[in-house]
């Protein structure tokens, strides 16, 4: 514990939170230490209260903590709010305008000097940072020209003033040590299973804006022309995922994005993809339901939603990440995944995932490129009976006729209603549920993190909790963690008993699973349902009292 | 040219004006053969209803796509490989009604891909409801006691919408029809054909329509386009508007298409080791 230093910054909306948590992570990352940082803010664009924490060590870290070294409260609200999560040797600095104990900068008045004083104030928060692990003025501000590019003469000037005041304070408080962390890339989930489709081989993404998948359409449409994708952002979800269908049958690797109202207006093409054999990824980014819910917040109530979609049987994948950089390999193996078998496929995570930034190292070499089976020549039939029921491929135009039907067909793609050919079409289907089966038994599917003691069962971004809470209460565990969820790996799973179940859910959707797929007998669970990561210091004391 | 027919049997009634559009596509198709286009790059999706059948009967690769959302499928066609010209067959509940969106954003973004109408009136395969543009008093039954909801006008809502290609036609006549369905589908940028279509069964309106229906030979600007729709003695068939205008995907992606020029894998992992520094 002693190693995690803490950085929490909070002020209102448009003060440039999140951007200071950004650029606070960078000067961590540049240190070689290991970064997490965790987001909070409420569905609004102006006013109400931001923060953003960054926690980081020169080890392992896979979680924020609420207990800070030091916190930056920008206004009165981040520091009531705040002050109870200040660490025992930790130090308050808050604007001058702020009632309260603690170190005073005059950061609104200085800012008032400038002329965007609101949108300015956060680079008061780099400079204290700065001056309280030390940093030199030179190096602060090689920080503030690269995090603060735009009128940059301004934001320099204002964030050596503040550093004066601040290093008469608390300069030198901290001394950080560097870490061996050097070169991994700073990023949050979604940019992560953005660049993982890219690596395999990403041609076309629609999506409709939904908060927490959103900043997936940001990043790609962004570099959509660095890495030559074309990003469409059409009328709505049922547009996205039936373009999506009408782009896989043209020759694309395609993927989608949604939270749960978004996806759930995907529920019929998603029957439909499976139906016409459509290879499309779909991403689900969970937050807190049912309905609209709480849309700025974490949650795995949709995991029945992602298991059980669509109308009819057809095979799917559904694999969730149980991290930042399983984020970007999963969503290349899913890609690759959903060509091979020609079927949809879900990566389903959360918003702790997808917006939570931490430094990872990743491989794209590493990632399966989607190649689809191209049908040989000769004449073609677009479902032609195979062993594994997955039938090749080809694409317009190619002198033939290629037809995909949403009704059952026959082997050529004409509509049948036929009761051979419907059963026939059903077993395909099914031989190709076993096919992917058979598979993923050859695939890594569940991660098992530790050698020893008792186990926990979790999966998604709660594993980062998880490991975090071990790590800081010193606690023994291992803790077993399904990558895929449909087809369930079962096989993996045998002999394990008295398991500590734990993720955010408050039916317990991941402990059903696990009790009707596995004979894996379950001691006890924790669940957190409030929209709020768990906290490593909670979790671990909450852990300590049920571990058999 | 290769024939465009099928072995799949034939369900539609006896008389259905389905029948006429059909032959109407496959003369459109000798037509545009005939100019150098290539039919190769001809593909359909249909929604669902008794239009859809259309799917079965032409030997064109294509999508039997859902009840509302061909055009979101043919979009996605578009989007991936823009060389490929995408043609929805559409029924007038499917398109106003179930997929209405999609109908106006692709006239909206003037995305370059034929939508034709079956426009009959009535669903026919749920065996006769009204549909967005059954006359007001009409009795189905699903309005036993007369439609009580006035009817989209189709053409003003596509100009409305800012379609760059409107266009009625009607199987009664023939080549008129085919004429126009090539026009459509060599038109760069949405067009729109909503066909007159008699129902036999549910809602039959050959009589009606041959003493309405006109042909419509003068080229018209906005303000006539939109006076004409408006009449309600005469129904003309013919392009009521057409202008030029950049499509979307070039629009979006200048010459770039998604899957033809598709970075190598090397080029790929690259870009993407650049952007993960």
């Amino acid at each position: 514990m002693s190693q995690v230093f803490t950085f929490l910054v909070g002020g209102k909306a448009g003060q440039g939170v999140r951007s200071a948590g950004s650029t606070a992570a960078s000067v961590f990352n540049d240190m070689g230490r290991a970064v997490f940082q965790m987001d909070d803010y409420p569905s609004l664009i102006r006013g109400g209260h931001n923060f953003s924490v960054v926690s980081t060590s020169p080890a392992e870290i896979s979680s924020h903590y609420l207990e800070a070294q030091l916190v930056v409260a920008l206004d009165q609200r981040s520091y009531d709010r705040h002050n109870g999560h200040l660490d025992d040797d930790g130090v308050m600095v808050h604007d001058a305008d702020v009632d309260g104990d603690g170190v005073s900068l005059p950061i609104t008045e200085k800012a008032e000097e400038y002329e965007r004083p609101d949108l300015i104030s956060g680079v008061a928060s780099i400079a204290s940072l700065c001056a309280a692990i030390g940093m030199t003025p030179a190096r602060l501000e090689t920080v503030v020209r690269r995090a603060y590019s735009s009128h940059v003469e301004d934001n320099l000037s204002y964030a050596m003033a503040i550093y004066e005041a601040a290093d008469d304070e608390i300069g030198g408080r901290f001394s950080l040590e560097t870490g061996d962390h050097r070169g991994g890339a700073l990023l949050t989930g979604n940019q992560a299973i953005a660049l993982g489709a890219a690596s395999a081989g990403l041609n076309n993404y629609f999506a409709y804006p939904m908060t927490p998948a959103t900043s997936i359409l940001h990043f790609l449409a962004g570099h959509a022309r660095d890495l030559g994708i074309a990003v469409m952002q059409p009328e709505n979800e049922i547009a996205a995922a039936n373009m999506a269908i009408g782009a896989a049958f043209a020759g694309s690797r395609v993927m989608v994005a949604s939270s749960g109202g978004g996806y759930a207006l995907m529920e019929e093409a998603f029957s439909m993809a499976g139906m016409v054999e459509a290879p499309v990824l779909f991403v689900l980014s969970m937050r807190p339901g049912p309905s609209t819910g709480v849309p700025t917040y974490t949650g795995q109530g949709d995991l029945d939603m992602a298991l059980h979609q669509g109308h009819g049987e057809f095979p799917r994948i559904v694999a969730s990440p149980g991290g930042i950089g399983e984020a970007f390999s999963l969503a290349g193996e899913l890609l690759s995944m959903v060509w091979r078998f020609q079927t949809p496929g879900v990566l389903l995570t959360e918003k702790h995932c997808s917006e939570s930034a931490m430094n990872v190292s990743l491989d794209p070499g590493a990632v399966p490129w989607a190649e689809p089976e191209m049908h040989p020549g000769g004449g073609y039939g677009r479902y032609r009976l195979t062993d594994t029921g997955v039938s090749p491929l080809l694409f317009p135009p190619s002198g033939q006729t290629v037809k995909w039907n949403s009704y059952e067909c026959d082997e050529n793609g004409i509509t049948t209603e036929d009761a051979d050919t419907i059963a026939v079409m059903h077993d395909k289907r099914q031989r190709k549920q076993q096919a992917l089966r058979e598979h993923l038994r050859d695939m890594a599917t569940v991660n098992v993190h530790g050698d020893a003691g008792p186990v926990i069962a979790t999966y998604g971004s709660t594993t980062l909790s998880v490991l975090e809470a071990l790590r800081h209460g010193g606690l023994d565990a291992r803790v077993v963690q399904p990558v895929y969820l449909e087809p369930f790996p079962s096989w993996e799973l045998d002999g394990y008993d008295d398991v500590v179940v734990v993720e955010q859910s408050a039916a317990g959707s991941f402990e059903q699973l696990l009790r009707e797929k596995t004979g894996v007998s379950v001691a006890a669970h924790v669940r957190r349902y409030d929209g709020r990561p768990f906290a490593p210091a909670a979790l671990a004391a909450e852990l300590e009292g049920v571990l058999p | 040219m290769r024939e465009l027919g099928t072995d799949a049997e034939n369900t539609w009634c006896p008389g259905c004006g389905n029948f006429g559009i059909l032959r109407a596509v496959k003369k459109a198709a000798g037509l545009l053969d005939a100019s150098a286009f290539d039919l190769d790059t001809l593909v359909m999706s249909s929604g669902i209803g008794c239009h859809g059948k259309i799917f079965d009967y032409l030997d064109l690769s294509g999508v039997y796509s859902l009840h509302g959302r061909a055009i979101a499928t043919v979009t996605g066609m578009k989007m991936a490989n823009p060389l490929l010209h995408p043609l929805a067959f559409v029924g007038d509940g499917d398109a106003y009604g179930e997929g209405l969106a999609h109908l106006l954003f692709a006239a909206k973004r003037n995305m370059d891909i034929t939508v034709l109408v079956h426009d009959n009136g009535v669903y026919g395969l749920t065996t006769g409801q009204f549909t967005p543009t059954t006359e007001r008093g009409v009795t189905t039954r699903s309005s036993p006691h007369g439609n009580v909801e006035e009817p989209f006008n189709p053409l003003l809502l596509m100009l409305d919408a800012g379609a760059s290609f409107v266009a009625r036609g009607y199987p009664g006549k023939l080549d008129h029809l085919a004429d126009l369905i090539a026009r459509a589908i060599e038109h760069v940028g949405f067009s729109f054909i909503d066909v007159l279509q008699p129902c036999v069964t549910f809602h039959d309106t050959y009589e009606e329509y041959n003493r309405r229906v006109e042909v419509l030979d003068a080229t018209l600007n906005m303000a006539g386009a939109r006076e004409l729709a408006l009449q309600h003695d005469a129904l003309h068939i013919g392009v009521f508007y057409h202008e030029t205008a950049v499509p979307y995907h070039e629009r979006l992606l200048g010459d770039f298409n998604p899957v033809e020029d598709a970075p190598s894998r090397d080029e790929r992992l690259a870009a993407v080791e650049d952007l993960s520094r």
